[in-house]
């Protein structure tokens, strides 16, 4: 199962999941995210993708998922440091587009 | 490298056995040697999102208990080759009709992503079982 830290900062709040993020992992990940994006109160979240070797397409689904319910609140969820497969991924499915990955924690906390 | 490197597996129809194939995958690698990042990286996903799908449609379809499906890994200095089957009900897909989900969708991206990963992604069902075949050809 994949392990989470949580960072809060003082312009938001970092989630940094290890391992991979796929279907066995998608759905308790989306429900820790949720969590932080709530405690977060509109502060952005950002999920540091440093050390997730592997992401499928439940993975995108739950980052998808987190998007919106973080802008629905008033929020944002930013991603950071993919790897090479997931911004592979990112790239193949669009979602590069809306995810908008930035190569560091501190470059996503900034906007 | 001439010569062929295989691995197999047989696995429950179930979540956890997504990740008996992502390890057997790293085993094969292990075995392969270098193979170039963004060719692995690729038909990895694509085999992820099969296993993935058979295990979501036997679920949905009815059931996955008692189910088992198989995975052939084939690999050489020219191409990887991936074969599942598995004896859930027929899939009943056409994969030339499949389209990539849009930016908001929460699902629905699977076959397109796998398709989009590999060089060649096959569907058929024969004697009674779903037959999935996938190729990469390596740089």
């Amino acid at each position: 199962m994949l392990d989470l830290d949580i960072d809060v900062r003082e312009n938001g709040r970092v989630v940094r999941p290890h391992g991979r993020l796929t279907m066995v992992s998608a759905r308790p990940f989306r429900e820790r995210v949720t969590e932080e994006i709530a405690a977060a109160s509109g502060a952005p979240v950002v999920v540091d993708l440093s050390d997730v070797a592997f992401i499928d397409s439940s993975g995108l689904g739950a980052l998808v998922a987190c998007l919106k319910t973080a802008r629905q609140g008033g929020g944002d969820l930013r991603l950071a440091a993919p790897s090479e497969q997931v911004t592979m991924v990112l790239g193949l499915t669009n979602l590069d587009r809306v995810l908008r990955p930035r190569a560091s924690v501190q470059e996503a906390l900034d906007g | 490298m001439a010569e062929m490197v295989t691995r197999s597996l047989v696995a429950a129809v179930s979540l956890e056995s997504v990740e008996a194939v992502y390890d057997l995958l790293g085993s094969w690698w292990d075995e392969l040697g270098d193979v170039a990042p963004r060719t692995r990286f690729a038909f990895e996903t694509a085999v992820v999102e099969i296993a993935g799908n058979i295990v979501e449609h036997s679920v949905a379809a009815q059931g996955a208990d008692g189910r088992h499906f198989t995975l052939a890994l084939q690999g050489d200095a020219r191409l990887l080759r991936a074969t599942f089957q598995d004896d859930a009900q027929p899939a009943e897909l056409d994969l030339s009709a499949v389209t990539m989900a849009d930016a908001d969708s929460e699902d629905g991206r699977g076959l397109a992503l796998a398709l989009a990963s590999v060089d060649t992604l096959e569907y058929r069902y024969e004697n009674g079982r779903n037959i999935w075949s996938l190729e990469c050809r390596r740089e």
